[in-house]
C-alpha cells in the first residue's frame, strides 16, 4: 500500500511539471499586459516600458520560464505583481476557505447522493425510483449559477435564514456554519445527480451477483443485505466518479465563489487572471493541479479499502 | 428579537420562518446596531492604496478615509474647503501658494504631522522615481518649502489655477515619511499611517479591508457637521463581483451601503422601507465615444456631426439605464466648474434627417444595401469598447442609431485589462470610454492637449488654438479669464464634434434607512468621502 502510494507520487511530479509549464505558456496566451496594469489607465509609453523591464516581462520565454522554474523548486512562488505579497502566503489564506467549502458540500451530498441512488436501486421501477432520477436529472442539468442565485433569492432574501456574502469565520462555529451553507448547498447540489445515478446502476449490478444471491438464502435480512453485501460493492464505481467529479467541483467552486464572494482559491485564480497578476494566478493553478492529483491519490487508497485485491 | 432584525426587509410570508431562524440561532446575517460596524460592498479592489501611485476609483475611496489633502472639496464639487491647511494664500503672480497648516493633527500612529510631512508629500508626488501616473495633477513643481512648522510654500514654475482642486484629490493626501521607508514596496500595500477618520486595520486583496476609527481625529472638513472622530467605529470594504448579490445583500442588511447597485434594482430599492436610494447629480462622470480625427472617413467633420446627431441618448438612458442616467449632449456635466452656458444652443441633438442630409451633401451615397459609400468605400468605422455588460449594450445601441444614417459601426471589444494598451495605438476609428473629472480644465487638459496624443489624447486631436487656450487656462490667475479660456476650448471641440457624447451618470449611494448622514459625496466617484457624518440611528 504505501509502495503504491509512493509510485503515485513519483509519477505526479512530472504531471506537475507539465501543469507548471502549461500554466506558464497559458498565461502568456492571455492578451493582458500587466505592465499596463500596474502603470495605469493614462500612463504613458515609457513608464510602462520601465515598469516592464523593472519586473523582466521584457526577458525571452525561455529565461522566464527557467527563472520561474528555479523559483518554485525552491518553494518560492513570487510575490503578487499587483500587491507585492508573497503568492504563498497568499495561497494559504485562500485554501482554508476553499477547503471548507469542500468539506461542507461533501459531507452532505455524497452521503444524500449515495442514499438516493441505493434507494432508487432497492424500489427500482417504483415512484421513489422515479422521483431520484428525475432529481438527480434536474440537478445535472442545471448551472451552478442558477442554483446558486434561486438559494439566494429563496433563502437569503425571501426567507432570509442564511447570510450570502462572504465567509464568518471558522467552520465550526455558529457564524462561519451559517456563512458556508448557500455556497455548501449550491456546490453540493450539482454533485448529488452524476452520485445518485451511479449508485443506482452499480448497486443494481451488484443486486444481481452471486454472492448477494447466497447472502440472500443465508436468511440475512434484506436491508443487511443491501447495506453490508451490496453497497460497499458496488461503491468503488461511486468512488471513481467522485475523484473525477472533484475536478468539476473545483471548477463550480470557481463559480459558486465568485457569486457568495468566498474567499478561497477560486475566485482568487480569476482575479488573478483577470487582473493579470501572473504569479499569483500561476500559484492558484499549481494549487488546483495538486488538488486534483492529492483527490486521486485518495481515491486509489480508499479503492484499496474497499476493494482489497486492488491493493495487491 | 434583536435589534438587527429592523434593518431586514417588511416581512412578507416570512415571519414564520424568521421566527424559526431565530430559535436556531441562524441570527448571522446583518452586524448589531449599536457596534457602529459599517460593512460596505464594492464591485473591485485597488491594486494597491499608495495615493501617489494608485489611480484606481477602488483606491481612492479607501485614501480618502485613510489620509487628508491640504484642502477639501465641498459637496457642490466647485468649492475649495479648509482640509489640513486652514488657510492659504495665493501670490500675484499665481505662482506661490502659502498653506497655513492646523497644528493639532497627528497620524494613525500618534505622531504628529507637520510641514515637513507636506512637503515630503508633494515631493515624492512628483519624483519622476515615484513613477506617479497622475504627476500632472500636481502642476509644474518648481519647490515645495516648509517655511515653518506649520506653512509649507508651494512654488510652481508657472501659474495653474486648478491646483487648488487638484490638491483635493486621493492623489494628494498627506503621508508619512517614516511609514513609506519603513515598508518600501509594501507602502499602502501592507500598511498605511495616515491623518484620516479611519486607520488601516486589515487588508486582505480582492476579499476584505478593514478600517478602524482613528480616535484622536477631529480635523474633518468643514462641509462635515461632525469634524472628527467619526461616529462608526470600524467599516469593512468587502469584495463582491457579482451585481445581484451586492443588491440583495442591501436589501436583506448584510451589507449596510453601496453605490455600486444594478440601475434594474433601483426603483424596486426606492419601495422598500428598509432601504434609502441618495443620487446627486453633481457628479461627473460621463461616457463617450471619441473619433480618431484623422482617420479616413471619420476625419471629415460632416460624418462625425451625422455619427453624433444619429445617436438618440435619451432613448439609451431610458432603455438601458432604466431613465436612471442623464443623457448627454456635452462632453462634461453642465454643472461642472466652467461649463460654457452659451454652448446649451449648439450642442448637437439627435436628428436623423438632418443628419442624413449631411452626408448626402458630403458625398456619401446610400447603397442599395441600406449602407452608404463613397468612392466605393464603406462608411463602416471600426470601434473598440470594453468587454462587460456596460460597453457591450451601450455600443450595440450606438451602433443600431447609426444603422439609421446608413453607417455600418463595426465593433471589437476588448477585457479591461487588455484595453488600455489597446486605445493606445492607430487601430481604430471609434473608442469607447468613461471617465471622472473635477472641472471643466481638468477634462480639457487631460483629452485634448497635443502633447498627449497618443494617450490620453486618443482622438489625435491637435490643435494649436487648443493648445493655446488651454495654457492661458492653466495659467490664468483669476477665475473669469480660466472659465473664459477653457469655455472657448468646449466650443471648438463640441463644434468639431470630436466625441459622442452619451450619458452622464448620476452618483447613486443606497443604504440601510437606519443610516443617518448619508449624502453622497462624488470626489472622483467616491460617494462616502470621509464619512463623518454617517451613523445608525440609535
Amino acid at each position: 500500500m504505501l509502495q503504491q502510494i509512493a509510485y503515485r507520487v513519483l509519477l505526479s511530479i512530472p504531471v506537475l511539471f507539465g501543469v507548471l509549464l502549461l500554466g506558464f505558456l497559458l498565461l502568456q496566451l492571455v492578451p493582458g499586459d500587466p505592465a499596463v496594469v500596474i502603470a495605469g489607465p493614462n500612463a504613458t509609453a515609457d513608464v510602462i516600458d520601465a515598469v516592464r523591464r523593472e519586473m523582466g516581462l521584457d526577458q525571452p520565454l525561455v529565461v522566464q520560464f527557467t527563472l520561474y522554474l528555479s523559483r518554485v523548486l525552491q518553494g518560492d512562488l513570487g510575490v503578487s505583481l499587483i500587491n507585492n505579497t508573497s503568492v504563498v502566503s497568499e495561497l494559504f489564506r485562500a485554501i482554508g476557505p476553499t477547503v471548507e467549502l469542500m468539506v461542507a458540500c461533501l459531507i452532505w451530498s455524497i452521503p444524500l447522493g449515495i442514499g438516493m441512488g441505493t434507494l432508487a436501486a432497492v424500489y427500482r421501477g417504483r415512484l421513489l425510483d422515479r422521483i431520484v432520477m428525475a432529481i438527480s436529472v434536474a440537478g445535472v442539468s442545471m448551472p451552478i449559477f442558477f442554483i446558486a442565485l434561486l438559494l439566494i433569492q429563496y433563502l437569503g432574501v425571501l426567507f432570509p435564514i442564511f447570510p450570502f456574502i462572504g465567509r464568518g469565520g471558522p467552520l465550526w462555529s455558529l457564524e462561519g456554519l451559517s456563512h458556508v451553507a448557500l455556497p455548501a448547498l449550491a456546490l453540493g447540489a450539482i454533485f448529488i445527480g452524476p452520485v445518485a445515478r451511479m449508485t443506482r446502476s452499480s448497486v443494481l449490478e451488484v443486486l444481481g451477483a452471486d454472492h448477494v444471491r447466497t447472502a440472500r438464502a443465508k436468511g440475512l435480512p434484506e436491508r443487511v443485505v443491501v447495506l453490508r453485501h451490496a453497497l460497499r460493492n458496488a461503491l468503488i464505481p461511486v468512488v471513481t466518479l467522485v475523484g473525477l467529479q472533484a475536478g468539476y467541483l473545483l471548477g463550480g467552486a470557481v463559480v459558486t465563489e465568485s457569486i457568495f464572494a468566498w474567499p478561497g482559491v477560486g475566485r482568487m485564480a480569476v482575479g488573478a487572471i483577470l487582473s493579470s497578476d501572473f504569479p499569483l494566478a500561476q500559484g492558484a493553478i499549481i494549487v488546483l493541479a495538486l488538488s486534483f492529483i492529492v483527490i486521486n491519490l485518495i481515491v486509489d487508497v480508499l479503492y484499496a479499502v474497499l476493494d482489497p485485491r486492488i491493493g495487491h | 428579537m434583536p435589534l438587527a432584525m429592523n434593518r431586514r426587509p417588511a416581512p412578507r410570508l416570512r415571519s414564520g420562518l424568521v421566527a424559526v431562524a431565530a430559535i436556531l440561532g441562524w441570527q448571522a446575517a446583518a452586524p448589531s446596531v449599536a457596534a457602529q460596524e459599517l460593512t460596505i460592498v464594492r464591485e473591485v479592489d485597488s491594486d494597491r492604496y499608495d495615493p501617489q501611485r494608485s489611480t484606481a476609483r477602488g483606491a481612492s475611496e479607501v485614501l480618502f478615509m485613510l489620509g487628508d489633502t491640504l484642502v477639501s472639496l465641498d459637496y457642490d464639487m466647485q468649492t475649495i474647503q479648509p482640509g489640513l491647511a486652514e488657510s492659504w494664500e495665493v501670490s500675484e503672480d499665481g505662482k506661490t501658494y502659502t498653506f497655513h497648516l492646523r497644528d493639532d493633527v497627528t497620524f494613525c500612529d500618534g505622531k504628529k504631522m507637520t510641514a515637513d510631512d507636506v512637503v515630503y508629500t508633494i515631493k515624492r508626488w512628483v519624483d519622476p522615481a515615484t513613477k506617479s501616473p497622475v504627476a500632472w495633477r500636481a502642476g509644474k513643481v518648481d519647490d515645495v518649502v516648509a517655511t515653518s512648522p506649520t506653512t509649507v510654500e508651494y512654488r510652481l514654475k508657472e501659474p495653474f489655477s486648478e491646483l487648488l482642486y487638484q490638491l483635493t484629490q486621493s492623489f494628494a493626501t498627506v503621508i508619512d515619511q517614516a511609514n513609506v521607508e519603513a515598508l518600501g514596496e509594501n507602502f499602502g500595500v501592507q500598511g498605511f499611517n495616515g491623518t484620516g477618520p479611519f486607520c488601516w486595520g486589515e487588508w486582505q486583496p480582492r476579499n476584505i479591508f478593514r478600517l478602524t476609527r482613528h480616535d484622536a481625529y477631529q480635523w474633518g472638513p468643514p462641509i462635515y457637521q461632525n469634524r472628527g472622530p467619526a461616529q462608526i467605529e470600524s467599516i469593512t470594504w468587502q469584495i463582491v463581483p457579482e451585481e445581484n448579490t451586492r443588491g440583495v445583500a442591501v436589501m436583506t442588511g448584510q451589507s449596510d451601503v453601496t453605490q455600486y447597485v444594478p440601475y434594474s434594482m433601483l426603483a424596486q430599492m426606492r419601495s422598500m422601507p428598509n432601504v434609502q436610494v441618495q443620487r446627486t447629480d453633481a457628479a461627473f462622470w460621463t461616457y463617450f465615444m471619441g473619433f480618431k480625427v484623422d482617420k479616413p472617413m471619420v476625419d471629415e467633420e460632416a460624418v462625425r456631426r451625422a455619427m453624433v446627431m444619429a445617436v438618440d441618448q435619451e432613448a439609451i438612458a431610458q432603455n438601458l439605464y432604466f431613465g436612471e442616467v442623464q443623457p448627454a449632449h456635452s462632453y462634461i456635466s453642465e454643472e461642472t466648474l466652467d461649463w460654457n452656458p452659451e454652448l446649451e444652443e449648439t450642442l448637437l441633438k439627435p436628428d436623423v434627417d438632418a443628419a442624413n442630409a449631411l452626408l448626402d451633401e458630403a458625398g456619401w451615397e446610400m447603397g442599395d444595401d441600406g449602407f452608404r459609400y463613397k468612392d466605393g468605400e464603406k462608411l463602416a468605422p471600426l470601434a473598440y469598447g470594453f468587454t462587460g455588460s456596460t460597453w457591450q449594450r451601450l455600443t450595440e445601441a450606438v451602433q443600431g442609431d447609426l444603422r439609421r444614417i446608413g453607417v455600418d459601426l463595426q465593433i471589437q471589444l476588448f477585457d479591461s485589462t487588455v484595453y488600455w494598451g489597446k486605445v493606445a495605438t492607430q487601430e481604430f476609428d471609434v473608442f469607447g470610454m468613461s471617465y471622472p473629472y473635477v472641472s471643466a480644465g481638468d477634462a480639457l487638459n487631460l483629452y485634448f492637449r497635443s502633447q498627449n496624443v497618443p494617450t490620453p489624447n486618443r482622438m489625435n486631436w491637435i490643435n494649436d488654438e487648443t493648445d493655446r487656450l488651454l495654457d492661458e487656462g492653466m495659467a490664468a490667475t483669476d477665475d473669469a479669464t480660466r472659465a473664459q479660456a477653457y469655455g472657448q476650448v468646449l466650443r471648438q471641440v463640441h463644434d468639431a464634434a470630436v466625441w459622442i457624447p452619451l450619458y452622464h451618470e448620476p452618483l447613486y449611494l443606497v443604504g440601510s434607512s437606519e443610516l443617518e448622514g448619508l449624502k453622497p459625496h462624488n470626489i472622483y466617484g467616491c460617494g462616502l468621502y470621509k464619512a463623518l457624518d454617517l451613523k445608525f440611528k440609535s
